[in-house]
């Protein structure tokens, strides 16, 4: 359950960084466009695999059903976040997302 | 009589709109149940009956809902109920139709 | 009716919400609530023993069947619940042949004490389940007007979800957005976040709602398309029971349960038994079922196993057969009731209902929010449906937890050999409400949302006092006992009577720098209180998008 939440929030953050108006607001130097082209494709690539992951931890019923209470619980956090404590958007999404690969890798 | 009409403000502002709360809630009703009649009896063969009454009525809630954004989404009140009431004789006739052929009786 | 579609759907989308949006506030609240119900039935009968750690499944077994020997004797049907997360308590219940004339006989549930083997004789409680049949069955009125009247409101909720989402201009420019400096458009950032975060929950919980009592609500179409047997046929089909053998009027000796638990541990290689299940007991045809935590929203074979009683044989069953339609029928009522969620699932589904309760809550305040400035023009005040939304948001948004807090209250203060105790508790609860709905009429709005959101604050966090005071079960005991469905309920309690006084800091602060940047201090004290009154009103929406999003967190 923590691991879906902390990737949905990971994902989250991607897609929020592919907006140019939340870019501005969690980072504080410009990305090159390049760079930012791949963001929306690697979000849904990310969603996708914490998809697969609910459906491969808890089965086809009451995975997806957990999967959106956690992405409810991390779009929640990201927007509490993003208003409140925006820079630190990006380095808690990278410490999260370290925590989450590991806890798969050993759990 | 004329009095009394005139104790209903017929002529109020306040009649369209409730008019189409009415057309909304009863009218929106009948046309559901009056789908849900038309759904079973289309499943009828596909899924066997007990099935295919519970499909038609587990669909009547969206139904329901679509029909009163529906009236209130036309421009007069008259187009809503003229409708609501065309579309639930169409699906009245229809299941009625659809019963001559499967023979089962609703 | 308006000038296009989405005007129409925003109108309508505004009046829907607006007209049950207090009993819908209810509704959700209660039944979020409900998720916690057995937790919130042991925290209100004190009297049940702490947890005791690492007993074997088979002495819990073993005890129970000891009780249920003697004190169940001739009794054909009984049930025992072991201890789990939510209950940390074993529990027996058996169901008493049927008196003349009635379909059913009376079902009785005892709490054991572990070590000793016997009851524990509780003070009389609505508990958590009081609370929670409250989001559909309501209080005091009868059965058919409470589901009716509960219907109408889901339907209308229905009707909100979708409208809200044909309104929603910009739901994927807008996901992430939140003005919280603004007032307006903060208020409706807010409403639109928690709508949309847990849209999937509100349509789920909605629509299924609806489906609880489908044959109820279209009665008419169900009783045109099948007689009366039809009509149980069809009921059969889409909510398959267990089978199991009936009484063969025959004793027999039964074995011991906690023996033939030993084939089902071996069947699902682990010892996550949740309840034991006996059928006809010494008899023949003596049947025990032992089912495990759910582990498929709908039905999974895998989580029941049936042996007989005397033999010791695995009964094998056939597996209850659904249709697609009966799937997807009992696959939503799984979700709503979420009966398959662990602990922290729970808490998701929990956190998910208050945020939909939230979202009704904002919904409501922006109602008032929008028409603020217009209303504030108007020579004699504003007008009376402004006011009466506003004192009902007051009473309602806030009064409402302050009222259920009550309900507490009154289950640890009113006296233990009280007639009627049990009623008394939700009195207690629907009087305050009512006081607490009309006070608001007699104060400014502003005032009214400070001094109740102070009150709440004060209740939620003076509560675990009460419960030390009154109780041995308090923080400290449940804590160092390790005895987290107790400590979780206080803890809880002081969770969110902070968020209560944080929110009641923020308005107050907001209040009084409106008012010193707002009034020049030259004018008469006598100008000053008249203008004050007029004035407080508008500040009490531009402080609120802080305080609700707090509450969010809560």
């Amino acid at each position: 359950m923590l691991v879906l939440t902390s990737l949905s929030f990971s994902a989250m953050v991607l897609f929020c960084l592919a907006m140019s108006k939340h870019r501005e607001q969690v980072l504080a130097h410009q990305v090159s466009s390049l760079v930012v082209r791949f963001l929306r494709p690697l979000a849904w690539l990310l969603l996708s695999f914490t998809a697969y992951l609910s459906v491969e931890l808890f089965g086809w019923s009451i995975g997806p059903a957990l999967l959106f209470g956690a992405l409810t619980i991390a779009i929640l956090l990201l927007i509490l976040l993003l208003t409140y404590r925006a820079k630190i958007v990006p380095p808690l999404a990278i410490v999260i997302s370290l925590l989450a690969s590991i806890s798969i890798f050993i759990g | 009589m004329p009095y009394l009409i005139n104790k209903l403000h017929l002529s109020s502002p306040h009649w369209p709109l409730v008019s189409r709360v009415f057309a909304a809630l009863f009218g929106g009703y009948v046309l559901a149940t009056s789908s849900s009649l038309f759904v079973s009896q289309i499943l009828l063969h596909a899924v066997g009956k007990y099935q295919a009454i519970h499909i038609g009525l587990m669909l009547t809630f969206i139904v329901y809902a679509c029909a009163a954004m529906w009236v209130f989404s036309v421009a007069s009140v008259s187009k809503a109920w003229l409708g609501l009431i065309k579309l639930t004789i169409f699906f009245t006739v229809a299941t009625w139709f659809l019963m001559q052929f499967t023979g089962v009786t609703s | 009716m308006k000038d296009n579609f989405r005007q129409s759907m925003k109108w309508l989308h505004t009046w829907v919400g607006l007209i049950v949006g207090w009993m819908l506030f209810f509704m959700f609240l209660t039944g979020t609530l409900g998720y916690f119900y057995q937790e919130i039935t042991r925290w209100m009968e004190p009297e049940r023993p702490f947890i005791v750690h690492n007993i074997s499944n088979e002495k819990l077994i073993d005890t129970a069947q000891r009780y249920l020997n003697k004190h169940a004797a001739g009794i054909d049907e009984w049930d025992i619940y072991l201890p789990n997360s939510r209950d940390q308590n074993l529990r027996v219940g058996w169901r008493h042949e049927p008196e003349p004339g009635k379909k059913r006989g009376q079902y009785i549930t005892k709490v054991l004490d572990i070590t000793t083997g016997e009851k524990v004789e509780s003070r009389a409680t609505g508990g958590g389940r009081l609370l929670y049949r409250m989001h559909y069955r309501l209080h005091y009125l009868s059965t058919d007007i409470s589901y009716w009247l509960v219907g109408f409101c889901s339907m209308l909720m229905l009707l909100a979800v979708i409208t809200g989402v044909v309104i929603h201009k910009k739901i994927f420019s807008d996901f992430f957005t939140f003005r919280a400096k603004k007032v307006l458009p903060g208020w409706l950032d807010i409403h639109n976040v928690l709508s949309v975060i847990a849209l999937p929950f509100h349509f789920m919980i909605t629509y299924s709602g609806l489906l609880f009592f489908l044959f109820t609500y279209m009665v008419l179409s169900s009783n045109l398309q099948t007689n009366e047997d039809e009509y149980s046929a069809m009921r059969k089909e889409i909510y398959p029971r267990t089978a199991h053998l009936e009484k063969a009027n025959q004793a027999a000796d039964m074995l011991d349960i906690s023996t033939l638990y030993q084939q089902v541990k071996t069947a699902w290689q682990g010892d996550e038994l949740s309840y034991v299940e006996m059928f006809a007991a010494n008899d023949v045809n003596a049947q025990v079922l032992f089912v495990r935590h759910e582990t498929d929203i709908t039905y999974n074979p895998a989580d029941e196993v049936m042996i007989s009683a005397v033999t010791g044989e695995v009964i094998t069953q056939q597996p209850k057969e659904y249709t697609a339609a009966g799937m997807i029928h009992n696959g939503f009522i799984s979700l709503h009731e979420g009966q398959f969620a662990g602990a922290i699932a729970r808490w998701i589904y929990f956190f998910t209902g208050l945020i939909g309760t939230a979202m009704i809550a904002s919904g409501l305040i922006l109602w008032t929010t929008k028409r603020k400035p217009q209303q504030m023009k108007k020579p004699n005040g504003p007008d009376f449906g402004y006011r009466l939304v506003e004192q009902l948001n007051i009473g309602t948004i806030v009064g409402l937890p302050i009222a259920i807090a009550l309900y507490f209250y009154a289950n640890r203060l009113l006296p233990l050999d009280m007639v009627g105790r049990a009623a008394w508790e939700a009195h207690v609860m629907f009087i305050s409400w009512a006081i607490l709905l009309s006070y608001p009429a007699f104060r400014p709005a502003a005032k009214a949302w400070s001094e109740q959101l102070q009150l709440a604050a004060l209740v939620y966090l003076a509560l675990p006092l009460v419960n030390a005071l009154t109780t041995d079960k308090h923080l400290f005991n449940s804590l160092s006992k390790q005895d987290w469905n107790l400590a979780g309920f206080d803890l809880t309690l002081l969770l969110v009577g902070s968020c209560f006084a944080f929110a009641a800091y923020k308005v107050k602060a907001l209040q009084v720098s409106n008012n010193s940047s707002k009034r020049p201090s030259t004018q008469s004290s006598k100008q000053r209180v008249k203008q004050g009154k007029a004035q407080l009103p508008a500040t009490s929406g531009s402080l609120l998008p802080v305080q609700q999003a707090h509450k969010e967190q809560c």
